[in-house]
């Protein structure tokens, strides 16, 4: 999971470092970096973060 | 007769002339100055200059020291000359910020310190040593990685720096096509500061200022994962940082990289703007924290078995609030500073910087403090001083583009921001982040960047360009809806890309090195396992006594 996660993570980076070469309009470049960039956050917080926290040491104490 | 008839005529056509030719009604107006007579290299070396007598009894006020005399002449056989005078003057400017540059970035260095007894004040007594020695230490790594290939990946390819005299042998930037536009990626002149024709006073100033900006970066991860890291692992990871992850990034947003050429090359704004690093310093730091911390998990006690988050309470708030201190006056060299001059090229621009950049870190200071007072019924110290930091770190980037108002908007945000973004992490995401660095630096680090989109009012004018767009830096509420788009692309970098290489750099160095020291080692303290010292040997004896 964590490792799908980076990849996920790493994506909404292309997405958003394409979007200046999808559209030539400042509205759709700013949706499509939006959309880039709460794809990389959802590969932090929500992928790599939760298959890490399955085996923190709290967790066993 | 007929000769005062003509003359008479003559005053009277001149007259009407005149008449007609004035406004209506035209407001008395002063005389138009006088213009000056050019001056002639033969006045200037007319000039007097203080015989040797007069200047042997000394110059108690200065009248003396200083003087036509003082000007280099290239020719002793003509004498003075226009050209040395020029001369002269372009070199004083280069030399003022020269002076200027050199000067702020000493004060940047010193941030080191504040950094050091933040950090280590924050944590426990136990792990004083080892905390310390990272901070100290995490300069010498950083310098050497820095020089070795760090600086030529950043500038090498930056194409000089005119407030610098040129700075031209940084000219060699390795870029790709991407839809139709090059996009720089790395530099490649500047190895150990001779390749490439880098042994140059020019890109001296640059190399001492750049690297002093890249080893705040890398202290901000030491903070994230005290307590608990292996010194070998602190080595290994900051030097790989100092290296490769700071540099690319700094690379692309100072470096003549393809973030700073959005703007020119796909009319979003300046391109990706950052004045003084809220994104490539502080960002990169958090970010790259974020991804450490998330590896080397909490500490032991910081989550009970239920998920409930203990406070770990550090060791001495006086040094903590001392080091913000420090940080705070490091802070005025490292925004006034980042126009790498104090002379031309828009440079006055410092005294409006060095006012935002105090006018933040207070507002910053005053929405934590009130945002810990009304939520909790006190005014919490550590999270007061973290508020003055996350306003310092919110305005490094808006610095040289914004007003005051804006400034202390930024800052207050900033201020309840980090408390917000210290609680997710510590309560919903359980990343331990003893020292609050992913907030501080991280969340606030990118708030800078978005907010010079938003905030950048358009009168900054730093020699006619910025990124090589003419015009000044303008945001979105005053009119410029490309520059914000410009810095979100930069936001997705930070958290898509430097977020990603950092987070496989660490796991590539946990699976070799392994970053966490053992649970022994944890609970006793790093001190003596690691450092082989205790940070506080009477302390520590004096507490064993009274446990006993």
């Amino acid at each position: 999971m964590a490792y799908v996660g980076i990849l996920v993570t790493l994506l909404g980076f292309g997405v958003a470092a394409a979007s200046v070469g999808i559209s030539s309009s400042n509205t759709v470049r700013l949706v499509i970096v939006l959309i880039g960039i709460f794809v990389s956050l959802f590969g932090i917080l929500g992928m790599i973060n939760p298959a890490f926290q399955k085996n923190a040491p709290w967790r066993k104490e | 007769m007929k000769r005062s008839a003509l003359i008479t005529s003559a005053l009277l056509i001149s007259a009407l002339a005149a008449f007609g030719q004035a406004p209506a009604a035209a407001p008395a107006t002063a005389p138009p100055p006088a213009v000056a007579a050019p001056i002639t290299i033969d006045e200037i070396k007319g000039l007097p200059t203080p015989d040797n007598a007069a200047r042997i009894k000394g110059d108690p006020d200065g009248g003396l020291t200083g003087n036509v005399g003082d000007i280099p002449v290239g020719d002793a056989k003509k004498g003075l000359s226009v050209g040395d005078v020029v001369n002269q003057i372009g070199q004083n400017r280069i030399a003022i910020n020269f002076v200027w540059t050199l000067i702020t970035g000493f004060l940047v260095m010193f941030m080191q310190a504040g950094f050091a007894i933040v950090e280590t004040g924050l944590c426990r007594a136990k792990n004083a040593n080892h905390t310390m020695m990272m901070n100290f230490m995490v300069y010498g790594v950083g310098m050497l990685a820095y020089w070795l290939i760090g600086f030529a990946i950043q500038e090498g390819g930056v194409g000089g720096v005119a407030t610098l005299g040129g700075a031209n042998p940084l000219n060699d930037e390795f870029s790709i096509m991407v839809f139709g536009k090059a996009w720089g990626l790395f530099g490649k002149h500047g190895i150990f500061l001779t390749q490439g024709g880098t042994y140059d006073v020019g890109v001296m100033v640059m190399f001492l200022f750049q690297m002093v900006f890249m080893d705040t970066a890398l202290t901000i991860v030491t903070g994230t994962a005290a307590e608990r890291w292996k010194y070998a692992a602190f080595m290994v990871s900051s030097f790989v940082m100092g290296a490769f992850t700071y540099p690319i990034f700094a690379n692309w947003a100072w470096g003549n990289g393809w973030l700073a050429n959005l703007g020119g090359n796909y009319g979003l704004g300046h391109g990706y703007a950052d004045f003084a690093g809220s994104g490539v310093v502080h960002a990169v730091g958090g970010v790259t924290a974020l991804a450490l911390g998330i590896i080397i998990g909490p500490r032991l006690g910081k989550y009970s078995r239920s998920g409930k988050a203990n406070a770990l309470v550090g060791h001495d708030i006086v040094i903590v609030l001392t080091g913000c201190f420090i940080l705070a006056f490091g802070w005025f060299g490292f925004n006034p500073g980042s126009t790498l001059a104090a002379s031309g090229n828009g440079a006055l621009r410092i005294s409006s910087v060095a006012v935002n950049t105090m006018l933040a870190g207070m507002a910053g200071s005053f929405g934590a403090m009130l945002y810990m007072w009304m939520r909790y019924g006190k005014p919490d110290a550590s999270m007061s001083g973290n508020g003055l930091l996350a306003g310092l770190v919110a305005i490094t980037a808006p610095s040289g583009f914004v007003n005051s108002v804006a400034s202390v908007i930024i800052g207050l945000i900033a201020g309840v921001l980090v408390c917000l973004a210290v609680e997710f992490f510590d309560r919903a995401a359980k990343v331990d982040d003893p020292v609050g660095a992913i907030s501080v630096h991280g969340v606030n680090g990118i708030w800078g960047v978005i907010s010079v989109g938003l905030f950048a009012d358009g009168k900054s004018n730093y020699g006619g360009s910025w990124n090589g767009v003419n015009g000044s830096v303008t945001g979105l509420f005053y009119g410029d809806a490309g520059q914000l788009v410009a810095q979100l692309i930069g936001v997705a970098t930070l958290i898509g890309f430097v977020f990603t290489f950092s987070f496989v750099v660490n796991l590539v160095i946990d699976a070799v090195v392994g970053q966490r020291v053992g649970a022994k080692v944890e609970l006793e303290g790093l001190d003596i396992p690691e450092m082989g010292a205790l940070g506080y040997p009477e302390f520590e004896l004096k507490a064993q006594a009274a446990g006993a």
